[in-house]
């Protein structure tokens, strides 16, 4: 058979046992070397990097009350060489996540809600990435200091 | 040994009708069991390929007696203008009923249901859903049909035999094709609703599951089969496949033409007159025929074919019309209708005959119920009109549910150990043609012949000698398909097994048509005769019915009920 | 004109062998066959004893899905010509096998049965029963309704969305896209009433909450049905139903 993994043993299976002995099912061949399978996966493997950027956001919280020799501590972290690298991955991470989502976001607007239907497809788009430029630069500011 | 189960009623075959059936048992009476009994799961059946529309009386310019007398028309006087009567009474409280189990059909501007003209309806009663009506009609029956707990399935189970006992039905003996196991399931009544059989010619519209089965099973039990010589050819298939190409295209404005793009149906008389393409198929593909024969049809790898163009209609009503033509199109032969012609030729469609049944469903035998394809009421006669066949499916489908509810009420069970014994036997035949190796013939082999003989003798033109030599080829073929080989020994989910079984079946149905064709010596509705052109009433206005005997089939007459029309000459 | 092509096909009888293994068949194929064109060819004319599914081949009925070369295809409608010299043909991925190239389909029939795939209706039927012309015996829908759900009917139950979905193959719960979609197309559609029924099933455990959306069962879809935007569609009704319900009597959110 070709090259192909099992899937659950229990993928498909009916309430009842069937009447006959079933061969386990499998997962598609072509999962190993599809290009879309592949980005899906990427998808899937960006959520390590929210793990780790979740946990550093409670140490820099913890740090900020901690008091100033804390704070100054984490700030020197935060400046190593390797953290700024793995905020770059976060910020690639992210990017690929919103692009996907935002180009599989107007298909899953119900045609209708109640009276009210979803804007045309490429107002919603321009909408998305409005709020996206708009949060992060809101977001920069403050943590910049320009606000509080 | 073979396992027994119970049921109240049995419907055999799970398409349109049968599933209708089964709703009208659930609905009529939810205390009985009801078994539905297919050799494909449901949504698999051949109703779901049905394309163009479903005919029923919808607007205000339109009636009853309109409606009626169309079909009886198109039928060329064949039909039985009582059950006709019925069936157009009935047509739209059936789709009407269809729509509130939600089918998706079109809609007019109004939100009520849209129709569109269709071949030889004098005003627009088709109620179509884009071009896919039989997949939403098939699906919605099928979805619909799952909310009673009563309809119990018996998926991928072939019939092979009707169990018969004090010339009643008791039950059928089905051979589960997932376990090779035999089962005998018993029932009061038995309704047969498997189908047509075009599969017994090379080229049809219809899919591989068409082998009339139902038919074979209850030619088998003495019941007969009737009016088996007509045989729609529907004007436009697609050369090679077959693939049915909806004479909806004609409806919305399609123009069919020669090799020198003329529009044939309009510049030669072909008896449509100012139908043109909207006449009956029957004339239509006799019309086609005779285009190629006179030189004006265009020769590709398939035979010679004519053209279909839809390319005026514009890209935008082919989308929203007939999307499923522009779809099968451009998959099957290549051809995008919105710029180029359609290749088309006359292809085997529906069988006008089938089990004989009247105006209940009812057959001769007690107990024993057939609707849609596989009955023959008769509706349509000599000559069926595009659009009544589906809602034939629902009106009858409804009517012999309903009829085998109160037919049980009060009937017995038959005696047990007779009943039980006949299964066995029919059980220890089924095991012996399994992985029979000894045998001397091929399945493929007289599946390829008896389609030849067919389409040579039972074309769209027949001639007496050459059907007479087919009737003599099938008979050859019945004596040579008791010797079939078999290689696969295995029980689980062997088709080889299903596909023998289905080709002896096909082999009594084209026994029927061919006998039957024989004997009519005119020209009625789609049999065409050309040693006796014309049609005569005086002599054959009569209903064929052919019964199964070992020796050769023996045919009988069956008066038509006539009724308010006349049969007069048949002009459009 | 006629190349030849070696198939590779999965064989498996559970009363001889243990776990599937394949077979090869070397023949000479027609230009413009289709992939089953070949199964068929192979089943009639070389080895009888290979079993598949197969009936319309016209792309509607839904019986032919299969692996080919580890992709989900409906054989009917997938042209041979865009194969290479050999060509892998397997049943249906993620689900279990019962013979060849025929797949357990009980599973399925579970899922589907689940959502209610029927019109529920709150509206008094006696009147429209008993009417005897289309007029009376119909309810009014616009085609502007009728799109709110039309391309999710569309679905023929080919299956190649479950053999495509990667939490099909790992969450044996998960309801799946066609069924999810089924559902859904009864939701939109404005004879429905029967939404809050079906969203109180959307929000149990195993359903629309599941789809990572990967939109594989779009990619492969042969009837254009879209199942991810159903199922996500799906997810939005499910809390938009859920949170209005506080509010107002649920089932309102269409």
């Amino acid at each position: 058979m070709a090259a192909t993994k099992p899937a659950h043993p229990d993928a498909m299976a009916p309430r009842t046992a069937g009447p006959t002995r079933t061969a386990a099912p499998m997962q598609p061949a072509s999962w190993k070397t599809s290009p879309r399978m592949k980005a899906y996966a990427r998808f899937g493997m960006t959520g390590w990097v929210y793990l780790i950027a979740s946990i550093s956001a409670i140490v820099i919280v913890w740090a900020l009350g901690s008091g100033p020799e804390a704070y100054e501590q984490m700030q020197g972290v935060l400046a190593k060489p390797l953290v700024i690298l793995f905020h770059v991955i976060a910020l690639i991470s992210v990017g690929f996540v919103l692009i996907r989502f935002f180009g599989l976001f107007p298909k899953a607007q119900p045609a209708r809600i109640g009276p009210a239907k979803p804007p045309p497809e490429p107002v919603l788009k321009v909408m998305l990435y409005a709020a996206w430029a708009g949060i992060t630069v809101a977001l920069s500011v403050i943590l910049a200091g320009g606000i509080f | 040994m073979v396992e027994v189960f119970r049921h109240d009623v049995i419907i055999v075959g799970g398409g349109g009708a049968g599933l209708r059936a089964a709703i009208a048992v659930a609905e009529a009476d939810p205390s009985l069991s009801c078994a539905v009994v297919s050799k494909v799961y449901p949504m698999r059946s051949h109703t779901v390929s049905a394309e163009g529309g479903t005919a029923a009386v919808a607007r205000d310019d339109d009636s009853l007696e309109m409606h009626g007398f169309d079909t009886v028309k198109g039928s060329d006087f064949l039909g039985d203008q009582d059950v006709i009567q019925y069936f157009v009474e009935q047509a739209p409280k059936e789709l009407s009923q269809l729509e509130r189990w939600g089918c998706p059909f079109s809609r007019n501007e109004d939100g009520t249901v849209a129709t569109r003209a269709f071949g030889g309806m004098t005003t627009k009663r088709t109620w179509y859903a884009a071009d896919k009506i039989g997949f939403h009609m098939l699906h919605t029956l099928f979805q619909t049909s799952m909310q009673f707990d009563s309809v119990v399935r018996y998926d991928e189970h072939f019939v092979t035999k009707l169990l018969v006992d004090g010339d009643q039905v008791r039950g059928v003996v089905a051979l589960d094709i997932r376990t090779g196991n035999i089962k005998l399931i018993l029932a009061r009544a038995v309704i047969v609703t498997t189908g047509g059989g075009g599969k017994i010619f090379p080229f049809t519209t219809n899919g591989m599951i068409k082998t009339g089965d139902g038919m074979a099973l209850a030619y088998r039990a003495g019941v007969p089969l009737k009016d088996m010589e007509f045989v729609q050819y529907h004007p436009t298939g697609l050369p090679g496949t077959g693939i049915l190409i909806t004479e909806a295209t004609r409806g919305e404005g399609g123009h069919l033409k020669n090799s020198q793009d003329e529009r044939f149906l309009v510049d030669y008389d072909y008896g449509v007159g100012n139908k043109a393409e909207l006449g009956p198929r029957d004339m239509i593909s006799r019309a086609i025929v005779q285009e190629i024969r006179a030189g004006r049809g265009i020769a590709g790898t398939y035979g010679q074919y004519v053209h279909l163009d839809l390319t005026h209609l514009g890209k935008e009503k082919l989308e929203s019309r007939l999307p499923f033509v522009l779809e099968l199109s451009r998959t099957y032969v290549g051809v995008d209708p919105v710029t180029e012609r359609i290749p088309i030729r006359p292809v085997v469609h529906y069988m006008m005959g089938g089990i004989d049944t009247d105006i209940t469903a009812g057959t001769q035998m007690p107990g024993l119920y057939a609707a849609g394809e596989t009955a023959c009421g008769s509706i349509n006669g000599a000559n069926r009109l595009g659009s009544n066949s589906l809602t034939e499916c629902l009106v009858f489908g409804a009517r012999a549910g309903e009829e085998a509810v109160q037919f049980i009420k009060g009937t017995d069970e038959g005696n047990a150990a007779a009943i039980q014994a006949q299964g066995e036997e029919e059980a220890a035949r089924i095991d012996s043609l399994r992985g029979r190796q000894k045998g001397g013939e091929k399945i493929s082999q007289i599946r390829r012949e008896l389609n030849t003989t067919m389409e040579d003798g039972c074309g769209v033109y027949r001639m007496q000698d050459s059907m007479a030599a087919t009737v003599r080829e099938v008979a050859s073929l019945r004596g040579r398909v008791s010797d079939l080989k078999l290689e696969d020994t295995s029980k689980v989910f062997n088709t080889e097994l299903i596909a023998a079984l289905e080709l002896v079946n096909m082999v009594d149905v084209a026994e029927a048509v061919a006998n039957s064709a024989v004997q009519r010596k005119e020209s009625r509705g789609a049999h065409t005769c050309e040693d006796f052109p014309t049609r005569d009433d005086e002599n054959f206005l009569y209903h064929t019915l052919c019964y199964f005997d070992p020796a050769g089939p023996r045919i009988e007459k069956k008066d038509v009920t006539l009724g308010t029309w006349v049969p007069e000459e048949r002009k459009y | 004109m006629a190349t030849k092509k070696t198939f590779v096909i999965t064989r498996f009888d559970p009363d001889k062998d243990e776990v599937p293994k394949t077979q090869s068949y070397e023949i000479e194929c027609q230009d413009d066959w289709k992939v089953l064109d070949a199964i068929n060819f192979i089943k009639d004319e070389v080895d009888s004893s290979i079993s598949h599914r197969w009936s319309c081949r016209m792309a509607v009925c839904g019986s032919c899905g299969m692996m080919v070369d580890g992709e989900p295809k409906l054989t009917c409608k997938t042209a041979l010509s865009s194969y290479g010299d050999t060509v892998e043909i397997e049943p249906l991925a993620n689900f279990p096998i019962v013979k060849d190239l025929v797949v357990e389909l009980e599973g399925f029939m579970d899922k589907f049965q689940r959502v209610k795939p029927w019109i529920i209706s709150a509206k008094d039927e006696a009147a429209k029963k008993a009417a005897t012309t289309m007029k009376e015996g119909t309810n009014r829908q616009s085609s502007e309704e009728l799109l709110e759900f039309k391309q999710f009917s569309m679905c023929i139950n080919c299956m190649l969305c479950y053999s495509a979905c990667p939490v099909v193959s790992n969450e044996p719960d998960f309801l799946g896209p066609a069924a999810i979609a089924l559902g859904h197309r009864y939701n939109m559609d404005n004879r429905d009433d029967g939404a809050a029924e079906r969203n109180e099933i959307f929000r149990d455990e195993g359903t629309v909450f599941s789809c990572s959306y990967a939109n594989e069962c779009s990619e492969v879809c042969p009837k254009g049905v879209d199942p991810a935007a159903a199922v996500n569609q799906a997810k939005f009704n499910a809390v938009i139903d859920w949170a209005t319900g506080f509010v107002v009597e649920r089932g309102g959110a269409k």
